[in-house]
């Protein structure tokens, strides 16, 4: 007889992730439906000019409802909602420079430039900082203290300050790198050297302000735990075996990372909601800049589209987290997870 | 346990930062002169008459420094009591109660500790509007709970294994006396720290939302964020970010604060995880 699938442990671990991401996703998406329904006043009366007549207006609203589909019954609007959504229908952007230009191309031609700073920046501060804290709970030098104290005293700077202060040095001051913005202005950007040298000096500010804020919070919490290993039984244990200092902070260190993972879920939402900000600060050509012009403007289908797609690549990373978690994690992997 | 914190160094130092702080902001707010007050001397650096130079309307940049202090701390003191209101709410009455109503709890925080919470606020900024620094504050405090929950979960978790809630329970205690009587006064200083904490998040998180202009009206309030924000759109200069003496005095109160708060924290870490207390 086949032995079921699903009775391996790993494949138990992988359905219970799926259909707890599902939920999520579902709460969410049901929440992006609400929100505007939920708003004091009618998502329309905003894209209605002021010095409209009052004829004119009751006119326009109802043309404007009717296009929109928000003429019809909650019921009607919830089906259609999902059925959009399901054929990757976020509607129509209505802001300047977007002429009823769907709105999902818009966000997916913006995610890239969001995505190479959070990407890149949530793992080289998982390296960097990790290595940090480990260092200042093994080594007793001043040296490695101090970096230490460094790194977590600029993680609680306002991260959105430090941009601006670091604009101020680098980029007034001293004129090493650019403004802001993703290009140079009139820059046509292609795949030739020229391009990459002037992408890396618009990219090098934005990725060290957020490379920098995140680094501590990492450091902070290995130091933590690699002295708690350091303490542990089999550390004792094997000192009095006479293993070598070296190879205790090995064993001690492999321990203590473990926990840091699950810190990636959490570190990679709040990237996110900085890298946002902080596109507004660099001019930076990503998803935030895209937000803030759409809330500005009064777009809804284009301020919706950014929180749904933002939504959607934070859980889909969150669920990535959790398996290569399980993959770590021997007692996971096993099926001995108490 | 409050015995324990004021012995510890990192604590009372933390303390009387974050103090310090805060009356900076209250006597500030009284001394100085109306923040509001606009002059036809445009953004001028610092000089004896303007202790911190002017801004884009020719207002005094420390009057706007010290009642934006008082305002932001007032609107993290609302959203962190919001916040923390909430965490007990949903952290705190469901493990105490276990079954059924501990499961939905967990549950539900679990799936709101997925949703990016700065990206969630600024939509929901943008869709209620944010015409009162009020409003403002329960958006944040509404975004921010979970992280809390999580907290005072796993410490009534803890709490609750202790013989002394058994020796309660056993004597015939009724439920609202033992939470009132045995489980508050040990969470307290707990709670008092996660209050703390939500605050410091939401004054940074309010200074952020108000510097990209999804604040409290920036041109009738008066926080840190919007001294910021006048920053960023200044008409005044090419590249706004010259203009240190209008942006770097903010940004230096709220490190100064936050770590303030992060040294309480962490003495606090000291008093329940005494393994640290080593280094």
């Amino acid at each position: 007889m086949m032995r079921n699938p699903f009775s391996h442990p790993f494949a138990k671990f992988l359905l219970k992730k799926v259909f707890f991401y599902l939920i999520v996703a579902i709460v969410a998406l049901n929440f992006i439906f609400l929100i505007p329904r939920l708003m004091p006043g009618n998502p329309v009366d905003q894209m209605i000019p002021p010095g409209t007549t009052d004829l004119g207006r009751l006119r326009l609203r109802a043309e404007l409802e009717k296009y929109f589909g928000l003429d019809k019954s909650l019921q009607e609007q919830y089906i259609a909602f999902w059925a959009n959504l399901l054929r990757g229908d976020l509607g129509y952007g209505v802001m300047r420079g977007y002429n009823f230009r769907p709105v999902a191309d818009a966000v997916m031609a913006k995610l890239p430039y969001t995505l190479s700073l959070v990407v890149p920046v949530l793992f080289i501060s998982f390296f960097v900082g990790n290595w940090i804290g480990a260092r200042a709970a093994y080594a007793k030098g001043k040296q490695g203290e101090a970096v230490y104290f460094t790194s977590v005293l600029a993680s609680q700077m306002p991260f959105y300050w430090f941009a601006m202060v670091l604009l101020f040095l680098l980029a007034v001051n001293v004129r090493v790198f650019p403004t802001g913005g993703t290009f140079s202005p009139r820059f046509i950007p292609s795949l030739n050297l020229a391009s990459l040298i002037d992408a890396s000096r618009h990219y090098a500010l934005p990725f060290l302000t957020l490379l920098i804020i995140t680094t501590g919070g990492w450091a902070t919490g290995m130091r933590s735990m690699t002295l708690y290993e350091l303490d542990a039984g089999y550390i004792l244990y094997a000192r009095q075996l006479g293993f070598r200092n070296k190879k205790l902070v090995s064993y001690a260190k492999r321990n203590a990372i473990l926990p840091q993972f699950t810190g990636l879920n959490i570190n990679l939402n709040n990237l996110i909601g900085m890298t946002m900000i902080i596109e507004v600060v660099f001019r930076w050509d990503g998803l935030g800049a895209l937000a803030l012009d759409a809330v500005l403007a009064r777009d809804y289908f284009m301020m919706l589209g950014t929180f749904l797609v933002t939504m959607v690549v934070v859980i889909f990373g969150n669920f990535l987290v959790d398996i290569a978690y399980a993959f770590l994690d021997p007692r996971i992997r096993t099926g001995q997870e108490k | 346990m409050f015995e324990l914190l004021v012995r510890s160094r990192k604590f009372i130092t933390g303390a009387a930062v974050v103090t310090a702080i805060i009356l900076f902001g209250i006597i500030g707010s009284l001394l100085t002169r109306d923040p509001l007050a606009y002059s036809s001397r445009f953004v001028e650096p610092p000089s004896s008459e303007f202790l911190l130079g002017t801004g884009n309307f020719g207002e005094d940049v420390l009057a706007q420094l010290c009642t934006g202090t008082r305002n932001s701390l007032m609107i993290g003191a609302i959203a962190g009591g919001f916040a923390t209101l909430i965490a007990i709410l949903v952290g705190g009455i469901g493990p105490y109660k276990g079954g059924l109503i501990d499961e939905i709890s967990n549950a539900f925080t679990n799936v709101v500790m997925v949703f990016p919470m700065l990206p969630l606020l600024i939509l929901l900024a943008a869709v209620f509007g944010t015409n009162s620094m009020l409003l403002v504050a329960a958006l944040i405090g509404l975004t921010s709970w979970p992280w809390a929950a999580r907290c005072i979960r796993s410490q009534v978790l803890t709490l609750k294994e202790r013989g002394f809630i058994d020796v309660a329970r056993m004597s015939g205690m009724k439920d609202r006396k033992i939470v009132v009587r045995e489980i508050m006064p040990n969470m307290l200083a707990y709670i008092i720290i996660v209050f703390v904490v939500s605050l410091s998040i939401a004054v940074l998180t309010e200074a952020g939302l108000s510097m990209i202009g999804l604040g409290p009206d920036p041109s009738t309030n008066v926080t840190l964020g919007s001294i910021l924000y006048w920053v960023l759109n200044s008409t005044h200069v090419a590249l706004p970010w010259s203009l240190w003496w209008c942006f770097i005095p903010p940004g230096l109160i709220l490190t100064i604060f936050l770590v303030g708060v992060f040294v309480i924290h962490a003495g606090m870490d000291e008093v329940f995880n005494p393994r640290l207390r080593r280094v």
